[in-house]
């Protein structure tokens, strides 16, 4: 027993004594550390706002609706105000330092640290000099750093609505998909989010079909207006009578429709991407592979291995009504932009004729190549499973 | 006798068990901050103040320190010096701070530092105990050096950031990269192989007997009962 109590005395002595030495050093160097910090800080602030003068922290951030993003805010002599915010690119961690001047424009942006892997976040601030919130929306994202590039953008946009927010002006700071769904909550008020849904049958009129997560009913996008339906396709609320009509035979078209599998193994033309089919009367459902990075890919951390996994329905004729990535496996910054609905969503209304007239992922020429070409084959498939053989 | 024996604790330390170029101890750090001859300097001066440090208090504790909280307390020793030396680093020399990242607070685990206290210091005189760290670290900063000023002048064109002027348009990227940095480790392990060749030191033994944990280890109490 005395044994170890003088091993545990021993070990216990000796860990207060270097625990009160350290806390000794931190106190004489932690002032020290904080002012060269605050000096640090005081250059970057100038970098992004050269013209600044006399620049305060503003420190009741909370009694604004600012964004999520933003972390710091200065106020500057001039009507101008400086945001440091942290974003997520590819890693989190992006911090950001932004002025904006009192006309609402970008007087400069830079990176003040970052986890990223192809670090362009380091000269891409340079581009949002001088602009204000609408150009910097078409700035250019950069084409092998498309997820910091545009958590950068994003990230300057954010910068320049809190610095209207802290003017005391109100910005409306939902996303483009907020307030389309709020826009939908007016009409289907039970309704607690919304789903897009992957729509089998052409629907005449209707551009796209929103199911509500909590099952109360759906919105049909008929002709550019939400109309909202119950679960059975019935229309709530007061419409023009010819579009209380359409909406409803759309509505119950969709929800009725039926899908039949067909056995592809009868079908020996049958494109090798097509994994599973089904029809209806009028059109058919393909779950197809495409080869994209993920099995074409040549770089030094090796391709997954998988396929993406596409869901598209077309009509007899070959026209695509809905196209979904179901799966995909392609690198995160570049080719996994494939399952993003802004790059899907392009296929809709597509043909044979122009289908390749869409956007791109830059940067991921292999993943795009891939997904055309499984786009394509769906539409040979057509015609094989029309031709019966 | 004494200074005799002192000196020949320093040249140990210094040349004839170089911890980077005979003993091969600290290899990580070496190979990571010798990219710029700042760095290389800024390492080896911080190690070596740790080294210096713990090595004397370990000597002065030799005696109090049961063997088994032996490590954990060394541990704590050298875990506390190197952060002093951070903090002191990061408000006076920021710069270097920058520039060693994640490797200051790493020689902590430094071999050469943990090796010399199991090796020297806790059978040592406190007075040999610092000549033996002043050797080491000065060695290690010396060997940390030479390879730093052989890959930024050939890697960077650089000397200690200043411009050499035929080399910096024409740098050999390959020096400044880890398989660089492993030729010339190498090629200086072999010149100072040659150049001890006479005063090498003695064969280390390997049993039971030499360990520095013969004394609480099982399997040595098996074997001294056998």
């Amino acid at each position: 027993m005395k044994k170890y109590l003088k091993s545990v005395l021993v070990l216990t002595v000796i860990s207060v004594t270097v625990a009160v030495l350290l806390s000794v050093v931190n106190q004489v160097t932690l002032p020290i550390i904080e002012e060269r910090k605050n000096a640090a800080s005081n250059e970057a602030l100038l970098k992004v706002m050269p013209e600044g003068k006399n620049f305060t922290e503003i420190t009741d951030l909370s009694s604004y609706t600012l964004p999520e993003t933003v972390t710091k805010a200065y106020s500057e002599e001039g009507g101008g105000y400086v945001i440091e915010l942290s974003t997520t690119g590819y890693a989190s961690g992006l911090l950001i330092m932004c002025g904006v001047d009192s006309s609402g424009t970008v007087t400069g942006a830079t990176c003040l640290s970052s986890n990223e892997t192809n670090k362009a976040e380091v000269s891409y601030g340079e581009n949002f000099k001088g602009l204000d919130s609408q150009k910097v929306s078409e700035v250019d994202t950069v084409a092998n750093s498309t997820k910091t590039t545009t958590a950068y953008k994003n990230a300057i946009l954010d910068a320049i609505n809190s610095a209207k927010i802290l003017k005391g002006e109100s910005v409306d700071l939902r996303t483009e998909e907020e307030k389309l769904f709020d826009s939908f909550k007016e009409i289907l008020p039970n309704a607690e989010g919304f789903e897009k849904e992957f729509i089998s049958v052409k629907l005449f009129g209707v551009s796209a079909v929103y199911k509500a997560t909590n099952n109360v009913g759906y919105i049909f996008m008929y002709r550019d207006q939400p109309v909202a339906t119950n679960t059975l396709g019935e229309v709530l609320g007061d419409y023009a009578a010819d579009v209380i009509d359409e909406v409803g035979k759309q509505a119950k078209k969709h929800l009725n429709t039926k899908l039949k599998d067909i056995d592809i193994s009868g079908f020996s033309n049958l494109p090798t991407s097509v994994l599973s089919a089904q029809k209806t009367d009028e059109s058919y459902v393909l779950n197809l592979r495409a080869a994209g990075f993920g099995i074409l890919g040549d770089s030094y951390y090796g391709p997954s291995g998988e396929y993406i996994k596409i869901k598209v329905s077309l009509t007899k004729k070959g026209e695509i009504i809905s196209c979904v990535t179901v799966s995909e496996s392609e690198s995160a910054n570049y080719g996994a932009a494939c399952k993003e609905p802004e790059f899907y969503n392009q296929f809709e209304g597509k043909t044979e004729k122009n289908y390749e007239q869409i956007d791109a992922i830059s940067g991921a020429t292999v993943t795009t190549t891939g997904y055309l070409k499984a786009i394509k084959s769906a539409f040979e498939a057509v015609k094989v499973l029309e031709g019966g053989q | 006798m004494k200074n005799a024996k002192s000196s020949s604790i320093f040249l140990k330390g210094l040349i004839f068990e170089n911890p980077v170029f005979v003993l091969v101890l600290g290899t990580c750090p070496t190979l990571a901050t010798t990219t710029t001859v700042v760095g290389a300097l800024g390492m080896g001066v911080a190690a070596m103040l740790v080294l210096i440090c713990s090595n004397t208090v370990i000597s002065l504790l030799r005696k109090i320190i049961p063997e088994t909280v032996r490590i954990p307390s060394y541990i704590v020793l050298i875990a506390g010096f190197v952060t002093i030396v951070q903090m002191l680093m990061q408000a006076f020399l920021p710069s270097i701070y920058e520039l060693l990242g994640i490797y200051l607070p790493l020689i902590t685990v430094n071999c050469i530092i943990l090796g010399r206290a199991e090796m020297f210091a806790n059978k040592n005189t406190v007075s040999k105990s610092v000549i033996d760290g002043i050797g080491m670290g000065l060695g290690f900063t010396v060997a940390l050096l030479l390879i730093a000023v052989v890959r930024e002048v050939l890697g960077q064109g650089t000397f200690a950031g200043l411009p050499i002027p035929f080399l910096k348009d024409n740098p050999i990227a390959f020096f400044a990269k880890t398989p660089g940095g492993f030729m010339v480790y190498g090629l200086l392990i072999a010149v100072t192989s040659a150049l001890t060749n006479k005063k090498a030191p003695k064969k280390k033994s390997f049993g039971c007997a030499s360990c520095p944990s013969a004394s609480i280890c099982d399997a040595n109490k098996l074997r001294e009962e056998a």
